[in-house]
């Protein structure tokens, strides 16, 4: 069999060849919805990785508590079999308290200091953009999402401003003006990974 | 008022990057694998317009097709750290997009069944039988009336100019098949456009 490219068939094609108008909006979308994507698989390997250190601190939890119970054991027998007046007020003993447990305190640790260190603090975001329709603010806290965070407009000064709820760390973020026009923050530093050749401001939350 | 040039600067390009050649573009892939997401950005560069032309072709609808091109770069992304580089990437890419397009093409069907059948339109169609029916819009009304396999491989070998072991990878069906659905697809354009040049002159 072969291709049937007569006239008509070669005047077709060439009409559907034509590529079709580009708005570069679109363009910058799909810019926006991979690097949401490359947000999102960050955020499930933290995920995991964090879920692998808390079953290590458990394991080793574990591991301690199972030493510590072998070792009463054994000393509890060599007491028994040295003193057998003894045995009575051993088994009364109340057991140690978890805290001296070396690995739960370890978990506790990592569980109040989690509750301490990531709580999130509300920062201001601001943009002189007078000629602005519309500006939105994405990054990797709202996972670039351009109509998550938009901004309002102080009309007299023509300074778009909104507030954020950030964990503390550093955040790499942009501004969305006019839903086409990706720019940084001019007050803030660059960002270094600069998403996909946009460039992006970075802000630290909570650090000294 | 005037836009500050600042912001003007940093508007992305309209126009369609010029295509690379396959060693550019297999260095674009490799550096893409790798993590560098500016080499991404310009694979996207390269590859959207004609991403954007063969979902239009098999959709009709600007909105899906370019709902179906942010998703099919977002899967690409996704998938590029199992792709080998044994596989060429176009055909990797075009099977992404059109299986893509097959799934919102099912969508649009099923919704259009639903329009056809709940609400009855009480006006007649707006279909225009004139002589003013330009030559696109006649090639856009038969390519819509394909069946959809075969409106895909006319595409894929006569505009996205893609060989038939390169279609076969992208669609998994046979050489054989491709080359039948290709001929059928080329009979039924010749015949649909012969009948209404016929309609029209009588």
């Amino acid at each position: 069999m072969h291709d049937e490219t007569d006239e008509t068939i070669t005047r077709i094609a060439a009409a559907l060849r034509q590529l079709p108008a580009v708005d570069p909006t679109q363009k910058a979308r799909v810019l926006v919805a991979v690097a949401a994507e490359r947000e999102r698989a960050k955020a499930q390997r933290l995920r995991t990785a964090r879920r692998w250190r808390l079953a290590a601190a458990m394991g080793a939890a574990s591991a301690a508590a199972l030493m510590l119970l072998v070792m009463r054991s054994e000393s509890g027998t060599r007491r028994l079999t040295a003193r057998p007046m003894e045995r009575a007020t051993s088994a009364k003993t109340p057991a140690a308290p978890s805290t001296t447990n070396p690995g739960s305190s370890t978990e506790a640790h990592l569980a109040a200091s989690d509750a301490a260190g990531l709580a999130p603090l509300p920062v201001q975001l601001m943009l002189r953009a007078p000629a602005a329709h519309r500006v939105s603010v994405v990054g990797d806290f709202n996972g670039w999402d351009t109509h998550a965070n938009m901004l309002r407009r102080d009309p007299a000064s023509g300074l778009w401003s909104g507030t954020v709820t950030l964990r503390p760390g550093r955040h790499v973020y942009a501004f969305i003006v006019d839903d086409s026009i990706w720019m940084r923050d001019p007050r803030m530093p660059q960002s270094r990974d600069a998403d996909f050749g946009r460039p992006g401001s970075v802000l630290l939350v909570g650090q000294p | 008022m005037a836009r500050p040039p600042a912001l003007q600067l940093l508007r992305p390009s309209a126009e369609p990057a010029p295509p690379g050649g396959s060693a550019e573009r297999s260095l674009l892939v490799r550096s893409a694998q790798a993590g560098d997401v500016r080499a991404f950005a310009a694979l996207v560069d390269m590859y959207y317009a004609r991403c954007l032309r063969f979902a239009l072709h098999m959709l009709s609808n600007r909105s899906d097709a370019e709902e179906a091109v942010q998703d099919t770069f977002v899967r690409v992304y996704r998938a590029l750290p199992s792709y080998v580089e044994q596989e060429s990437f176009e055909p990797w890419l075009f099977r992404i997009l059109a299986n893509r397009c097959r799934s919102a093409g099912s969508r649009e069907r099923r919704r259009a069944e639903f329009v056809e059948f709940g609400e009855v339109p009480d006006r007649p169609s707006d279909h225009r039988h004139d002589d003013a029916i330009a030559w696109r819009e006649e090639i856009a009304l038969a390519l819509a009336a394909l069946p959809t396999e075969q409106r895909e491989a006319f595409l894929l070998r006569h505009v996205e100019d893609l060989s038939y072991d390169d279609m076969s990878a992208a669609t998994g069906a046979g050489v054989s098949a491709l080359k039948m659905r290709v001929k059928r697809a080329c009979d039924a354009l010749r015949a649909w456009l012969t009948e209404e040049r016929n309609a029209r002159r009588d």
